[in-house]
């Protein structure tokens, strides 16, 4: 996974996030002034929006936005800005798979949003990560962040993605499941199998996502070193 | 309508005043165009356009479809340039009705598309049937100014750096051919139109603008967001390098005199100029990069060109 | 370095279990759990003061909230009733500034600023559901403390960790260095916004060029980065 950080100027927080032939780019602006529709009165409105790289927002867009929008309600910490709004952009740049999928685009969109939120400096109680995993149809193996040319392969893909934080004796804790979402035919065992296999890659993830944004926080403040 | 930015007066006064002395708060030269960066991407047509802080994503995609009725012999070709908050909160999603936004998406429509940059007869298939169908999406990912500039640049690049699969055509038979099958083919790019924006300021008073005598006006090149905020005046002049003038659009502002037009006019075709080279090199050492194992797999004779 | 927090990460200071804590911003109290967790990604700062143990996450961003006692700098966007709207960064909700809030207020007194202007104001005032108060006045003494209209000069937009370090760190070169080469007026507000006046355009346009360079720079390259922008500067400005 390649990442980078504030690479945009003019909004608050963003970062790019490419994985096996995907890129997307997240923005982050906020907390600000809502429009009067949007405000909810005891927390912070979300506004997310997907492009796709080529062609217009269509429900495929859509569904991905609202994936991405369950994942990440959780995770922010809404109540410590009622009435204001936070307006998450992603925009993809290279897709990695066809038209037919969204998975890979889903959760390496998650995991851009939650660098974004954090250089964007908007309260998250947890921090939280995505992988995709398909399934081949012949061997019945796993593949953690297939290509395209392997998702074809695979009789089923999901997207598995957890929420994470660091407990008080410094050990990664597990919180939550925040999305499991599946596509194709599958049975209950390889569902547990994928469950096991998503946990121990999102929690490697947690710790690359981790040391890349301690990398961040000692360019911030360049002048205490 | 989203916000829009605020500017203080102390802010605005001390731009103006700084103009007055040819200064810019970038350091740059009223007359300089900022250095443009050109990123091509893996797939063919995807194309990033950096200028100083603004930033220009461009994808090309095609597929098969009907040619028009009327024109059968043609190519459908579509430009979408759509604003999302991303490139900054004074944009909102999905609203392409403001001023800025409709003007950009025409400017660019205009430079390239009505131009005939692209010759949409070599889209054709099948006259009357089957023609390719291009679609250039711009994405605007940050706007610092000169974003029709930037776009202009982009759209041309991808065009230019995009390969549509190569198909065969057996009496009303069309077969396609996929790209790891068979070597796709460029499309064809008549000329290369880029977009050079001038900026007008008139600090003490627009009236003087056609009194003559004490014209204080100052003009720049290529202007940022603040400047942008800022301008009394606006001009974009669309050149290639065959020192063609493809548009001219005004639209209001200051008045300006004719000469003073063509003023500009000479001063955009040297950073035309400058930047159709930086183009179809990008794409040259693009292409090198490419073919790299191309003399090692070709079984044909080197031939001198 | 101190040490690094991430968001969702559980406070661990053995101590803090004893005693008393007083959360800073970037820390939360989880209501159900007791859990302090950070929400930030920044330094974990842990000061011992006579009421306790007092926490924080130092960490940079861009958009600035309210917090009583702030010294902003806000730009005046309009008027609404007896008080002025205020904006502390683009987009943000704005807050506001009531005419009684200047020194030697009265009903008939009423403060000169216009739309547009730019003041040097502390936060009064900042609960997260309501509209956060300004004034421009130390309000425990109702006389005037150095608020105000600001007028002319020129703005610089910073990250938050940057305004904070010029405007709190005493020993931060970068001013010094500065006040070396050029007489300035200058006022730092934690929004993020730095104002900066001095008699000239091109003095001002320097200085305006190295308070933003030296945002990402190390402090032991100041002194050479700052002299350079002044010399081109000045010499470009010359030859003009």
């Amino acid at each position: 996974m390649e990442t980078s950080m504030r690479v945009l100027s003019h909004v608050d927080g963003s970062a790019v996030v490419s994985n096996n032939g995907t890129k997307v780019i997240c923005s982050v602006s906020g907390p600000m002034e809502p429009k009067s529709r949007q405000e909810l009165p005891t927390q912070l409105a979300l506004e997310i929006i997907v492009k796709p790289a080529e062609g217009v927002q269509s429900t495929r867009e859509k569904l991905m936005e609202d994936q991405i929008r369950s994942v990440l309600t959780p995770v922010l910490a809404r109540y410590l800005h009622p009435r204001q709004f936070v307006q998450i952009c992603f925009q993809v740049l290279e897709a990695g798979e066809s038209k037919d999928y969204t998975v890979k685009e889903v959760s390496v969109g998650i995991n851009a949003a939650v660098l974004a939120l954090v250089d964007a400096g908007v309260p998250l109680l947890s921090m939280c990560t995505g992988t995709c995993i398909g399934i081949t149809s012949e061997e019945r193996r796993l593949i953690v962040n297939p290509t395209e040319p392997e998702l074809l392969e695979c009789a089923s893909v999901h997207v598995f993605c957890l929420e994470l934080g660091t407990d008080e004796n410094e050990k990664i804790d597990v919180r939550n499941v925040l999305l499991v979402d599946s596509l194709g035919t599958f049975d209950e065992s390889q569902l547990f199998q994928v469950l096991e296999t998503g946990e121990k890659e999102c929690i490697r993830l947690y710790t690359e996502l981790r040391s890349v944004i301690k990398d961040k926080v000692s360019r911030d403040f360049v002048w205490k070193q | 309508m989203a916000k829009d930015i605020e500017i203080s007066n102390s802010e605005s006064k001390f731009i103006l005043e700084a103009l007055k002395l040819k200064q810019r708060l970038d350091g740059r030269a009223c007359d300089q165009f900022r250095d443009v960066e050109i990123e091509l991407g893996e797939a063919y047509g995807d194309v990033t356009v950096t200028m100083g802080k603004t930033k220009v994503q461009c994808r090309i995609s095609c597929e098969v479809a009907q040619p028009y009725e009327d024109r059968p012999f043609e190519g459908l070709f579509h430009i979408t340039t759509e604003t999302t908050p991303m490139a900054g909160a004074q944009f909102e999603n999905g609203n392409n009705t403001g001023e800025e936004e409709v003007l950009i998406s025409r400017m660019i429509e205009k430079a390239v598309r009505r131009s005939g940059a692209l010759d949409v007869e070599g889209l054709c298939i099948i006259a009357g049937s089957k023609c390719w169908s291009l679609r250039a999406d711009v994405h605007f990912l940050d706007c610092d100014g000169g974003l029709i500039d930037a776009s202009c640049i982009a759209v041309m690049t991808a065009l230019l750096h995009f390969k549509k699969p190569d198909v065969t055509v057996l009496g009303e038979k069309v077969t396609v051919h996929p790209v790891d099958e068979r070597e796709p083919v460029s499309l064809g790019v008549l000329h290369v139109p880029v977009c050079v924006t001038f900026s007008f300021f008139n600090p003490d008073d627009t009236e003087e603008n056609i009194k003559g005598e004490h014209n204080g006006e100052i003009s720049i090149i290529d202007a940022s967001l603040k400047e942008e905020l800022l301008r009394d005046g606006v001009l974009t002049v669309t050149l290639n390098k065959n020192r063609e003038v493809v548009q001219v659009s005004k639209a209001g502002g200051l008045p300006m005199d004719a000469l003073s037009l063509i003023d500009c006019c000479h001063k955009a075709y040297g950073i035309v100029e400058k930047i159709t080279d930086q183009i179809q090199r990008a794409i040259k050492q693009d292409s090198i990069a490419r073919n790299q194992y191309a003399h090692i797999l070709s079984s044909e004779n080197a031939r001198e060109s | 370095m101190s040490k690094l927090l991430l968001p969702g990460d559980v406070i661990t200071a053995e101590e803090f279990r004893a005693q008393q804590i007083s959360a800073g911003p970037g820390i939360y109290c989880d209501p159900v759990s007791q859990e302090i967790k950070a929400t930030h990604a920044g330094l974990e700062i842990v000061t011992q003061t006579k009421k306790g143990t007092s926490v924080y996450v130092d960490y940079n961003s861009k958009r600035y909230v309210p917090a009583v006692g702030d010294f902003v700098i806000g730009l005046i966007v309009g008027s609404f009733g007896d008080s002025y709207r205020v904006q502390l960064s683009n987009f943000s909700n704005p807050v506001t500034l009531s005419f009684m809030a200047f020194p030697n207020a009265s009903k008939k007194n009423r403060p000169t600023l216009q739309s547009g202007d730019l003041c040097y104001a502390r936060v009064c005032s900042a609960y997260k559901e309501l509209e956060a108060e300004i004034e421009c006045m130390d309000s425990t003494k109702g006389q005037d403390a150095g608020f105000g209209h600001l007028e002319d000069g020129m703005t610089i937009e910073v990250s938050l960790a940057y305004a904070r370090e010029l405007l709190f760190n005493e020993s931060y070169p970068l001013l010094n260095i500065l006040g070396n080469l050029v007489e300035f007026e200058v006022a730092i507000g934690v929004n993020g916004i730095v104002w900066i006046k001095t008699n000239d355009v091109r003095t001002t346009l320097a200085c305006y060029k190295s308070i933003l360079a030296c945002q990402d720079i190390s402090p032991t390259q100041f002194e050479k980065t700052v002299k350079l922008i002044f010399n081109n500067t000045l010499k470009s400005a010359d030859e003009q």
